[in-house]
């Protein structure tokens, strides 16, 4: 009996694993365990014990529920099971975003030697920096692409909570000291000092993927990705009329798949904009959830916002007083002419610390660069504005 | 009393904790297998109070540690006690000899911090109950330490040696979701989401906590909530606030919910003031049972 429901688990655990949740040996000894301090004669109490053993999260409940259900389900309890094939991540993976440009990461030689000076690199390159994206061959594309894969990041530190010992430290560290005082008698000893230990400030990065934005999303991706590979620490999330989170789907490391696995995950791309609402999602779901450590923010985004900008305005003096720094990038802004008066740029405006263009590569260096010398203190934030009506934008 | 599912979920009845019944198997199975147990839910809805409840119930201490950023070992495992350490120094080298290290870091000069309270406290038979609470405010750090603990419940401090628990504690985790934990730390433990309770079971947790309320009033407070929890909040309100706002309405000898007691009492329900003119822009009618 032992031995069938020993089996029976282990089918059950590959169930999970092919559903995406947790789905190891020690999963299937969890299991165990559980079933035999709980007992099978209520299936409901089964039921929870299994799910308490499994998940580690909410949202995994619905995929846990489905794979009970097909287990356990409908009079087939305990009977040993073929594994099952499910289709419930589909390996085929659209290829949404800026479908020209999809082939261009297969081309290109090995071994191209570009020499890197400051953050990219002369001669080939500096012809092709300071090109607008969208003017780029298939070939000069994937070239951008592998070097904004070679950036260097240095982003400034802050002070963590955490002591380090220090020579030159402003606190004593009484355990050190005390350490230090065992042994040879009678000598005066020093205080031994502790200082704050620097970490890197976190990134997160709310990126614009509507029909306005649709040239620089790929590209503008792409340099996210380098970004979390980098620095590990980026949250990123991607808009258009909704938002997205989209941290999880870049964190792998091949570009071509975080970007199609991107892809999968959001459904509204090229569409409209609207900043605000998205801005007041992120404010309202995620804000608390990932904004921790004081984080530099890029808002990606050309402006162009079909939504109220008094919403805007609001929900961006609250994003704004949740982060460190707000930084927002605009591919549009590097042309000649160009001023920051659409709408929804002219509602933002008052909370952005750095306004920068991000259409060509050498754009994106300075980006880099502007990370490298964030201050400690935060800017000022001005109080919100009494709403102004504005006549309306046409793009 | 603890040995069965039902028996468990009756005890914390009595000790007036009502919990659904996915978190009473959850409880067993924690208590069962002796495996932490994480409780993952908004705040307010109680997680915090299920290791009290469970410290009432098994007739033990209840140890708790709150956690924050920079928690170091200093704060959360042990300590020595430096004036005791200085004085014990200057007692030798008045009798003229040499201070050597055992004798000033010996276990009479640590002070323990709630780890290694929880460690030494667990004895056969006697299970303290630690709570470490809203984990989601420690950093990385910190919750590596933890994973160690947590496998093999022992101390080592460099200077004395090895501290192990006769017995593990029960151990109770919480998060307030404000960041993901990591997988390692959640495998292995009896994960449980706490959601908001249904209507009958919040006017049956009103009436249980705060018994001056009349019922009508408890179904009332009860239906509000479920208003308030599907609005577009900043920060929807949990079971506490519902205990509050019982509380409140009591001292003020109100027996219905009507829109003027509503705009009187709002900040005992909403903390944030964009949440408190979203309600106001809506109009507080909405959370009234409409009459029939």
């Amino acid at each position: 009996m032992a031995d069938a429901f020993t089996h029976n688990m282990v089918h059950f655990t590959r169930l999970l694993r092919a559903q995406g949740l947790r789905g190891t040996p020690e999963t299937t000894v969890a299991l165990i365990e559980a079933a035999e301090a709980v007992g099978l004669a209520d299936r409901d109490d089964a039921y929870h014990a299994f799910r308490a053993v499994v998940i580690g999260r909410p949202n995994e409940v619905p995929v846990f529920d489905q794979a009970f259900e097909l287990f356990f389900g409908s009079g087939r309890r305990w009977e040993p099971m073929e594994p099952l094939e499910l289709k419930v991540h589909p390996h085929q993976r659209m290829h949404i975003i800026a479908p020209t440009s999809v082939a261009a990461g297969a081309g290109g030689e090995e071994g191209e030697e570009v020499e890197l000076d400051e953050q990219l690199g002369a001669s080939a390159s500096t012809r092709l920096s300071l090109r607008d994206f969208t003017d780029l061959s298939t070939e000069e594309y994937a070239q951008v692409q592998r070097l904004i894969a070679r950036m260097v990041w240095q982003p400034a530190d802050t002070r963590s909570r955490r002591w380090r010992p220090s020579r030159s430290g402003s606190r004593p560290d009484l355990r050190r000291t005390l350490r230090q005082m065992t042994g040879p008698a009678g000598e005066m000893m020093p205080l031994a000092m502790s200082a704050p230990k620097p970490r890197r400030r976190p990134l997160l990065v709310l990126a614009d993927v509507s029909g306005s934005m649709e040239r620089y999303t790929e590209m503008l991706l792409y340099f996210i990705h380098a970004a979390r590979g980098r620095l590990g620490k980026v949250e990123a999330f991607v808009f258009s009329t909704h938002l997205h989170r989209i941290t999880r789907e870049l964190a792998h490391r091949d570009p071509k798949v975080a970007l199609s696995r991107v892809g999968d995950a959001v459904h509204d791309w090229s569409s409209g904009t609207l900043i605000g609402e998205a801005l007041g999602d992120f404010n309202r779901n995620w804000s608390r959830r990932v904004v921790r450590g004081g984080p530099v923010a890029l808002v990606i985004s050309d402006g162009w916002d079909r939504g109220d900008p008094d919403v805007l305005r609001v929900e961006m003096a609250a994003f704004a007083r949740t982060v460190h720094r707000v930084v927002w990038l605009n591919p549009l802004a590097g042309r000649a002419g160009f001023a920051p008066e659409t709408r929804g740029m002219r509602a933002a405006m008052p909370y952005v610390d750095d306004f920068l263009p991000v259409g060509t590569l050498s754009d994106l260096a300075a980006v880099v660069r502007l990370l490298e010398t964030v201050p400690r203190k935060r800017s000022p934030r001005p109080r919100p504005e009494p709403a102004t009506p504005e006549p309306a934008d046409s793009p | 009393m603890l040995d069965s599912i039902d028996g468990v979920i009756d005890s914390l009845e009595q000790e007036r904790y009502l919990p659904e019944r996915a978190l009473g198997v959850s409880i067993y199975l924690a208590l069962q297998l002796g495996k932490p147990l994480f409780l993952e839910g908004e705040a307010g809805v109680g997680k915090t109070e299920v290791a009290k409840v469970l410290a009432s119930l098994l007739g033990t201490e209840l140890i708790r540690l709150q956690c924050y950023e920079g928690l170091d070992v200093n704060h959360a495992v042990y300590e020595w006690d430096y004036p005791k350490q200085m004085l014990a120094i200057r007692l030798i080298e008045a009798s003229d000899e040499h201070v050597d290290a055992d004798d000033i870091m010996s276990r009479d000069y640590l002070v323990a911090r709630p780890l290694l309270q929880a460690v030494e406290a667990s004895a056969k038979g006697k299970r303290p109950v630690l709570l470490i609470d809203e984990l989601d405010r420690a950093d990385e750090e910190f919750e590596a330490y933890l994973l160690e603990l947590l496998s093999d419940f022992q101390v080592t401090i460099p200077e004395i040696g090895t501290i192990r628990a006769e017995e593990p504690p029960v151990v109770v985790l919480t998060s307030n979701r404000t960041r993901e934990i990591h997988d390692a730390l959640k495998r292995r433990c009896i994960y449980h989401w706490i959601d908001y309770p249904d209507f009958e079971r919040e006017v049956a947790i009103v009436q249980r906590k705060v018994p001056e309320v009349p019922e009508t009033l408890a179904a009332d407070l009860a239906h509000a909530m479920e208003q308030l929890r599907t609005m577009d909040l900043f920060k929807p309100p949990g079971v506490a606030e519902t205990l509050d706002w019982a509380a409140a309405l009591v001292v003020l000898g109100t027996e219905r919910l009507d829109p003027e007691v509503v705009e009187d009492t709002l900040g005992v329900i909403l903390k944030y003031q964009e949440d408190i003119e979203r309600l106001r822009a809506t109009g507080t009618e909405q959370l009234l049972v409409p009459a029939i």
